[in-house]
């Protein structure tokens, strides 16, 4: 019996330490802290084996406790006495975690809130989404906070006690009706304010919206503006090149395409020509290599070799250059068919400026047109609420007024650096994470007309070839006439 | 019912023969058994899941620090410490997949689906026991072909869990599309044909095999769950593997399903053009939808079952549970139109998916509250099973309310693909059925063991557990209402990122510090395998029928004949019963027969209108089922 005291005693001293078992709490309490104050550098140093270490020591000690609580639980056995109730030292950790939480929610909220710009979007729709947002937060956090409350006030109140039985209560359909129409009712509210809000958004596009071509590639954005005739011009898949880099249809750029395929294929024809001499030479070489023992001396080589010539043997490397040659006839023939329509090459597109930066003018309506030449990108402008993928082959859009300048959301921000980008919001490459194009806003139509100008058109005009001085010039008067025209 | 019953007794008798190692635990037929492999295969796949989380959560919150260990353990894919932008890619996109079909498909279902499916409606096993071990070996196949697929030169698959064409489609357009997605494509093909065997047995187990009076509405929400679940799977999965074989002929056999214009790396021109990427997408998503219901259902049908009878109270509406069941489950076909808000299609269009999907907020709701006036008045017993039921409630609503947000075509232009997408599915599927899934193993290990888990250490994995998840999961909403894309391999892009720097650390030291006790629970598990306290055979005095069974876990399951139900499995403490529980398998020994032949009838004087209305209702859902 002595030894029973003992135990118990032992574990009320282990009851005890409950409270210090906090510090399973204190790494996080630690780090905590670190976030309310502005954050110290967080050293490796003292994360390796440290942390490990003291994770593997917390997990010990939990073990350890475990251990002695199960101890404690054949004392209880024996003795009739009850020394620890779990029941209960779990439902105070119950409150403690919701008035903990509801904390911490709180704090989110105070700290991290303000970053969401809320009330403060740069465009027009921005008003209307964030009004959207503000509804549904209202409804949602007002559910959030009454079924956590209860969920964690239940644990605690209805705790279990010997002598209490539990409500014998199958349904209420009273009730289980209530709580089905409501929700209903709310979220009619929700859809039908969703509904307005989102057609609004997609279908309302003023019709003197200005057109840009936003342009996604690995890894990269470009913009395509209209010159001085006011429209975009066409463009397809196949007329991309080094050189062409959207694909616009100018006619120089694509006679140039034409020759540099021809020039390719009647290559590869070459080489498909003398594919024999080129295995025997192969041939040769490796033999020699095996016959002289390079093959022990060089092996990386060897292998190259090894595998060329297997694939001249086995007729891959043949396949290969007529899968080649095949595709680039495919191109050609493409690009042909299109060659064939007179429309399609209209010089709409010489004087198109292909650039790396947008440049938007406050209280103006756009559309943008979302191309994309290789795998699904997103263009994202959270600062507009607006986003759209782009996806290859199929055109999309999305129309909105920009309604702040970047200078006006620097002082907003109060950050004298920011800027706006539009940047790449669907995996699309291990560079996905780097792919952005700034985005400016200017007060008015001078100042883009001034940026417009010192972008190059596709086809620099036949003037400015005779004299470099007047180019400029010679720009910035159609650019002037431009805007006449389109106003 | 009676050749169920002959089957079931002929399998009886085979159970005496003494059985070998291989077949008993290799190659067995058990469900018991396979339930076991399957738990055990999805525990290993999640502590690999959660491993490589780890990995690049560290990326994220120190991204310009050199771990020593990244290159000891990844060689090339992290050269002096540093993570490769590839090979991150490579671990988000296999640890999505393991989480989601590995862990929280076949691991959850599959064990739970198994072991309870037989036990609770009263069979000697599954209605095709050779199915159920095919099953299993080709969810073991898969796993193996998708983990080979991390050590290959080139990388595993790398386009994200979703594996979007083109980038998935094209080798060119980055190193994982090349063996890694092909492996990928394999593994999920396989997964797919496992998941069929399982669902189609799941599915003829619970209409055929159940025993005498178990009628469908004396079913425990266990088997209802599971019951949908497998519907879902069965109609869901097939489309999956359309999609994917369309993606295979379009990477080897030079279709163009969902190509077109495409210019890579200086070569223009496909042999076909005119397919659509979006066309992948609707594919996916008919079945990727469903999916988070496949996770989550199972997940809340245990749930329903452990809060019951550790509440010691009847589930409150367990007609109104099984017709949202029943509604989410159809509702889930139609509303995956909400995960392609913005890739283009018609406004209209995106309008349509915007208003079912958020129809499908009300069954949850009903659910949510359900659950909460269970607990009230209940006399709550906090097994660590009943902890995990009761943090699944709280993530389930954290999570499912910002469903609401993102069903919203109009607040998705914004939250598309940014970290508050990451923090709703965490809550909402990930933590939730995780949850769910421990709360199952917790309170069936002595059904499978035949020995008690220690509950001190149970109680110590849940707190930490359910407090990091908050921590982890909970500020991600911020950065994505702030515009944080996910998927980013580092926050360098924008000035902007910065200020979330110190958040991230938070984030991925209590994800540490979650895993970190995960470790309990794993060595909680395998201890108590074989050192735990031996278990009684009713040790939580349930209701249910598994709980008829012997502490030795026989083949064939009951020594005797099958018990008999009597009622159905939610009478806890009622008011003319001494206990506060009465299984379904025992007789009333005291009260009129009469009662019996209505269901959820009980005390005798209270036969309340409501009472006698439900009874009309199943009689209703039996005749549109043809069941009895
Ligand atoms: C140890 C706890 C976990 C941590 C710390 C964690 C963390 C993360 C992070 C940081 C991402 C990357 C987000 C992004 O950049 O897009 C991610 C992706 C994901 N996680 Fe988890 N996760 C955990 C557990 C789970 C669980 C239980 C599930 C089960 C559903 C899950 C499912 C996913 C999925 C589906 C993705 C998306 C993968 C993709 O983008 O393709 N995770 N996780
Ligand atoms: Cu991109
Ligand atoms: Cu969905």
């Amino acid at each position: 019996m002595r030894i029973d005291t003992l135990r118990i005693r032992l574990n009320s001293i282990f009851k005890k330490s409950l409270a210090v078992l906090s510090f399973v709490l204190a790494p996080m309490m630690l780090l905590a802290a670190d976030v309310i104050e502005p954050p110290k550098e967080f050293s490796i140093a003292n994360f390796d084996w440290i942390t490990i270490l003291s994770v593997l020591l917390a997990l010990l000690i939990i073990l350890v406790i475990a251990r002695a609580f199960d101890i404690g639980a054949l004392t209880e056995k024996i003795t009739g006495k009850t020394v620890v109730s779990w029941n209960n030292i779990n439902a105070w950790v119950a409150i403690i975690f919701l008035v903990a939480g509801l904390f911490g929610v709180w704090y989110e909220l105070k700290v991290h809130g303000p970053l969401l710009m809320l009330g403060n979007s740069a465009s027009l729709h921005g008003d209307t989404y964030d009004s959207m947002f503000y509804w549904t937060f209202g409804f949602t956090f007002f559910v959030f906070v009454v079924t956590e409350v209860l969920l964690f006030y239940f644990m605690f109140r209805y705790r279990y006690n010997e002598n209490r039985k539990a409500l014998y209560y199958f349904h209420n359909n009273k009730l289980e009706i209530i709580w089905t129409i409501v929700p209903s009712i709310v979220l009619t509210f929700l859809v039908l304010r969703g509904f307005t809000t989102w057609s609004k958004i997609t279908t309302e596009i003023p019709k003197e919206s200005q057109e840009i071509e936003v342009f996604a590639y690995q890894f990269g954005w470009k913009a395509r503006y209209a010159g001085e005739d006011g429209s975009l011009g066409n463009q397809n898949f196949n007329f991309i090149s080094g050189s062409n880099p959207l694909g616009v249809a100018e006619a120089g750029q694509v006679d140039e395409l034409v020759k540099e395929l021809e020039g390719e294929i009647s290559k590869l024809e070459a080489f498909k020509a003398s594919a024999d001499d080129s295995i025997l030479a192969w041939k040769g070489r490796y033999d020699r290599f095996v016959a002289t023992g390079l093959s022990r001396t060089y092996p990386e080589d060897f292998k190259t070799l090894k595998t060329k010539f297997n694939d001249g043997v086995s007729g891959a490397y043949v396949r290969t250059l007529e899968k080649d040659i095949k595709r680039k006839r495919t191109a050609l023939n493409r690009i042909a068919e299109y060659k064939k329509d007179d429309g399609f090459f209209d010089g709409t597109a010489n004087d198109d400026r292909v650039t790396t930066e947008i440049v938007l003018v406050k209280n103006k309506p756009y559309i943008f047109k979302f191309r994309a030449r290789d795998v699904i990108h997103s263009a994202y402008m959270p600062d507009f609420r607006v986003q759209m993928n782009c996806v290859p082959g199929m055109p999309t859009q999305f129309a909105f007024t920009p309604t702040m300048t970047t200078t006006e959301a620097r002082s907003i921000k109060n950050k004298p650096e920011y800027d706006y980008y539009l940047f790449c919001n669907k995996i699309c490459g291990a560079a996905h994470y780097n792919m952005k194009i700034k985005v400016t806003v200017v007060e008015n139509e001078a100042e883009y007309n001034t940026w417009l100008a010192s972008q190059a058109p596709l086809v620099a005009p036949k003037v400015a070839e005779q004299t470099p001085a007047a180019e400029t010039e010679g720009i910035e008067t159609e650019a002037t006439d431009n805007t006449v025209a389109m106003n | 019912m009676s050749t169920a019953a002959l089957h079931a007794d002929s399998h009886h008798d085979h159970h005496e023969h003494k059985e070998s190692f291989i077949s008993k635990y290799v190659f067995s037929m058990d469900h018991k058994m396979i339930s076991k492999q399957f738990l055990i295969t999805g525990i290993v796949m999640g502590i690999i899941g959660m491993t490589m989380s780890l990995i690049f959560r560290l990326q994220l919150a120190w991204p310009d620090e050199q771990f020593g260990f990244m290159e000891t353990l990844l060689g090339k894919w992290a050269v002096d410490g540093k993570l490769d932008p590839n090979f991150y890619m490579g671990l988000v996109t296999i640890h999505g997949t393991i989480m989601v079909f590995y862990v929280l498909t076949a691991g959850l279902s599959g064990t739970f689906s198994n072991l309870l499916i037989p036990l609770q409606v009263g069979a000697r096993d599954m209605a095709s026991p050779f199915m159920n071990m095919l099953s299993y070996w080709f969810f073991l196949a898969s796993s193996i072909t998708l983990l080979s697929s991390v050590f290959i030169e080139t990388g595993p698959a790398s386009g994200g869990w979703t594996v979007y064409p083109p980038l998935s489609a094209l080798e060119k357009a980055m190193p994982g599309s090349g063996l890694g997605m092909t492996l990928w494509l394999s593994a999920i093909a396989l997964f797919i044909i496992s998941s069929l065997l399982g669902g189609i047995n799941y599915i003829s187990t619970v209409l055929n095999m159940r025993t005498k009076g178990m009628s469908m509405n004396r079913m425990p929400l266990t088997i209802w769950a599971f019951f949908f679940t497998a519907i879902l799977g069965l109609l869901s999965f097939p489309v999956l593997l359309g999609a994917a074989l369309f993606l295979i002929f379009d990477r080897s056999f030079g279709t163009s399903f969902y190509l077109s214009d495409i210019y890579l790396e200086g070569v223009g021109a496909l042999e076909n053009i005119g397919g659509s990427p979006v066309l992948y997408q609707h594919l996916f998503w008919f079945l990727g939808h469903p999916e988070v219901y496949i996770i989550l259902m199972p997940a809340l049908g245990i749930t329903s079952e452990v809060i019951s009878t550790n509440a010691r109270k009847p589930i409150f509406g367990y007609t109104a549970m099984v017709i949202s069941l029943m509604g989410i489950s159809f509702l889930s076909f139609i509303v995956w139109g909400h995960h392609m808000f913005i890739t283009g299609m018609n406004p209209f269009l995106g309008s349509v998916f915007m208003i079912l999907t958020l129809i499908i907020a009300v069954p949850s709701a009903v659910k949510a509250f359900n659950y909460l006036t269970t607990l009230w008045k209940g006399n709550l017993r906090f097994t660590p099973a009943m902890l995990f039921s009761i943090g699944l409630v709280s993530f389930f609503i954290s999570g499912g309310l910002t469903g609401i947000y993102l069903g919203n075509a109009a607040l998705d232009i914004q939250l598309h693909d940014s970290y508050f997408v990451v923090a709703h599915f965490h809550l909402v599927m990930g933590s939730a059925a995780i949850f769910g899934m421990l709360a199952g193993i917790y309170h069936w290990f002595p059904k499978m063991y035949g020995r008690m888990m220690n509950n001190t250490l149970g109680y110590f994995h849940f707190w930490i557990t359910f407090i990091t998840a908050y921590l982890v999961f909970f500020p991600m909403h911020f950065m994505g209402l702030a515009g944080v894309p996910r998927r980013y391999y580092q926050f360098t892009l924008l000035e902007d990122f910065n200020v979330w720097m110190d958040v991230n650390k938070l984030i991925t030291v209590s994800a540490i510090v979650g895993g970190a006790a995960q470790l309990l629970f794993i060595y909680n598990f395998f201890y108590s395998i074989f050192k735990g306290k031996k278990a009684t055979a009713n040790p939580w005095q349930a209701n249910s029928l598994e709980w008829s069974t012997p502490v030795e876990r026989i083949h064939g399951n009951w020594p005797g004949e099958i018990p008999t139900v009597y009622r159905g499995p939610y009478e806890y403490s009622r008011p003319d019963r001494e206990e506060d529980f009465f299984p379904q398998y025992v007789p009333d020994d005291s009260a009129p027969e009469v009662l019996h032949t209505e269901e959820h009838q009980v005390a005798p004087e209270e036969k309340s209108p409501e009472e006698v209305e439900s009874s009309v209702f199943f009689a209703a859902i039996k005749r549109v089922f043809g069941l009895s």
